[in-house]
């Protein structure tokens, strides 16, 4: 997803702006022994950098190291930075459906495209099927568990006005404490005020970042704007409301691979298949708590979880 | 069509600049905030600094303080006084969201230069020039009103004119914690892949920095020609 934002992210704002620039920059430049033979030789995974997707890229690290691979990973803060060498210097990418096939497309056809994510899966995939060709990507298997937007309020607010789901807001005037690039967006901004007929004012705070948190607890916003996989509302005293009229894409995690790569090491598949298979939200959300709050070291969680799930040796 | 057509056609369309929360009123709002932060910090900094500057002591301590100031990035000192219960995140009239946080945060980014300046001119003057007014009787005050400040005058406006600009261009980061000023539509442009907007914003601070410049290397002119005169 792109709207990962903490304070701290906010404060490389300048950085990502750096990064964009120097995203023609080799993030690999050791690519030449990716032509080995199945079962072993060099692998390059890149990724972003929040801790969800640390977690997630090191469970993939771990499944490709027990299967021999030399496995490096880069971690990088946003899509754009990783994506132009990808396929190339990356061969495996662990992804959102929705978030690589709108970023494709806008990459594809300009910044005003039209998204082609909705929070139909099949549709979804079937509609960023013919850039994934054009680009030599190939998709694994979507795993259940999805990474979407969501949106919390104060418990105390939705024991007070009994709200329960978006649609319960319909009408009334909102302000959203949420990432900056919620203007606008069908899965933000716009799909609130369209689809759920909710006023919203936008305080661009962050995604699921403290001030976003600090600013829905103070009361200064009613909603704030963090992730499906977010296990830390429960001790904030803070509650997801359902997306009843889905207006989330559907953000299923998938293992992006270069086409030519899979060709060449197909041994890759089943594990990374079966990771998918073995991760569902409420899973992934407390392995990610123990990384977020825990602050345990995403390799450490994740080592535990494929030992204990049989997934690698 | 390639970023720059974007960020010109960006730069060229009346809706940009026109119109609630766009470029025009971002513009007015940092302006607001950039003369604020820095009025406050001439009303800190001047009177103290040419005070030292004119005992002839205090000056080190006053100048490394404020230069500590250099030393601690702005965006960090925002981010821990709107983390804080006060000032915190709150609304402060035209300001808007986190308004005295950011003003507190661009006044203490202003103080090196205007204190450093300011100190440094009443010190350079002439120890002859100040021998030569002692000479004539007058008094520590009539020394310094009338040999000394005007004599430290152009130092002292090449520091407000440093300080003018850098507030200008740094009263961006404001967005960073939802703020008002130019900023916002950066934060926001780059946030949603529209670089046009984020770069055409970018520019427009960089050609009002550019004439904030201009403007006060005039006014520096005009007030530093008496001084060569006799009255």
């Amino acid at each position: 997803m792109t709207l990962r934002r903490s304070l701290l992210a906010a404060a490389l704002t300048g950085g990502l702006l750096f990064t964009a620039a120097c995203s023609g920059d080799d993030l690999a430049k050791d690519d030449d022994a990716n032509d080995d033979s199945s079962g072993g030789g060099k692998v390059t995974l890149a990724s972003q950098s929040f801790d969800e997707a640390a977690l997630v890229t090191a469970m993939y690290a771990e499944i490709l190291d027990d299967l021999g691979y030399d496995v490096e990973t880069k971690l990088v803060d946003t899509r754009s930075a990783y994506l132009s060498e990808f396929p190339g210097s990356v061969d495996i990418v662990p992804e959102y459906v929705a978030g690589l096939g709108d970023q494709l497309n806008t990459d594809a056809n300009g910044e005003d495209a039209a998204p082609i994510s909705s929070s139909d899966l099949d549709a979804t995939l079937e509609a960023m099927q013919p850039l994934l060709d054009d680009k030599g990507i190939t998709l694994l298997d979507t795993s259940g568990a999805a990474s979407q937007n969501a949106y919390f309020v104060t418990q105390a607010y939705s024991d007070d006005n009994g709200v329960t789901k978006l649609s319960d807001l319909e009408g009334q005037s909102i302000t959203l404490a949420a990432a900056p690039d919620c203007t606008g967006r069908d899965d933000c901004e716009a799909g609130l005020i369209d689809v759920y007929g909710i006023d919203i004012t936008l305080l661009p705070l962050g995604y699921a970042s403290p001030q976003t948190y600090q600013s829905v607890i103070d009361g200064e916003s009613q909603l704030g704007q963090t992730g499906t996989l977010d296990g830390t509302l429960d001790d904030q005293g803070l509650v997801l409301l359902e997306d009843d009229r889905g207006i989330q894409p559907a953000q299923n995690l998938v293992p992006a691979v270069s086409s030519d790569f899979l060709a060449d090491h197909p041994d890759v598949e089943a594990p990374l298949n079966a990771l998918m298979a073995a991760l569902d939200n409420a899973t992934l959300g407390e392995l990610i708590a123990q990384v977020t709050v825990d602050r345990e070291s995403p390799e450490d969680v994740a080592e535990k979880f494929l030992e204990d799930n049989g997934l690698v040796d | 069509m390639t970023l720059f057509g974007l960020t010109w056609d960006y730069l060229t369309t009346a809706s940009s600049w026109t119109g609630d929360g766009a470029l025009l009123d971002r513009l007015v709002e940092q302006l607001l905030l950039t003369v604020t932060a820095l009025g406050l910090a001439l009303v800190v900094a001047l009177p103290l600094a040419l005070w030292l500057g004119h005992l002839g002591r205090g000056g080190f301590v006053a100048v490394n303080v404020s230069n500590m100031g250099r030393a601690i990035p702005t965006f960090a000192l925002l981010a821990v006084l709107v983390t804080a219960d006060w000032p915190g995140p709150a609304y402060f009239g035209p300001y808007g969201r986190a308004g005295l946080a950011t003003l507190i945060a661009l006044g203490l980014f202003a103080l090196p230069p205007l204190v450093t300046n300011a100190y440094t001119a009443v010190r350079e003057v002439p120890a002859d020039v100040l021998e030569a007014a002692d000479g004539m009787g007058m008094s520590g005050a009539q020394r310094f009103w009338r040999v000394e400040l005007p004599l430290a005058l152009p130092l002292v406006l090449s520091g407000v004119r440093l300080a003018l600009v850098q507030v200008w261009a740094t009263a961006t980061i404001a967005a960073l914690v939802a703020g008002p000023g130019v900023g916002a539509i950066i934060v926001s442009g780059f946030a949603r892949n529209h670089y046009s907007e984020g770069i055409g914003a970018a520019l427009v601070v960089a050609v009002v920095a550019l004439l904030l410049e201009i403007a006060a290397a005039s006014a520096q002119r005009i007030v530093r020609a008496p001084v060569g005169r006799r009255p």
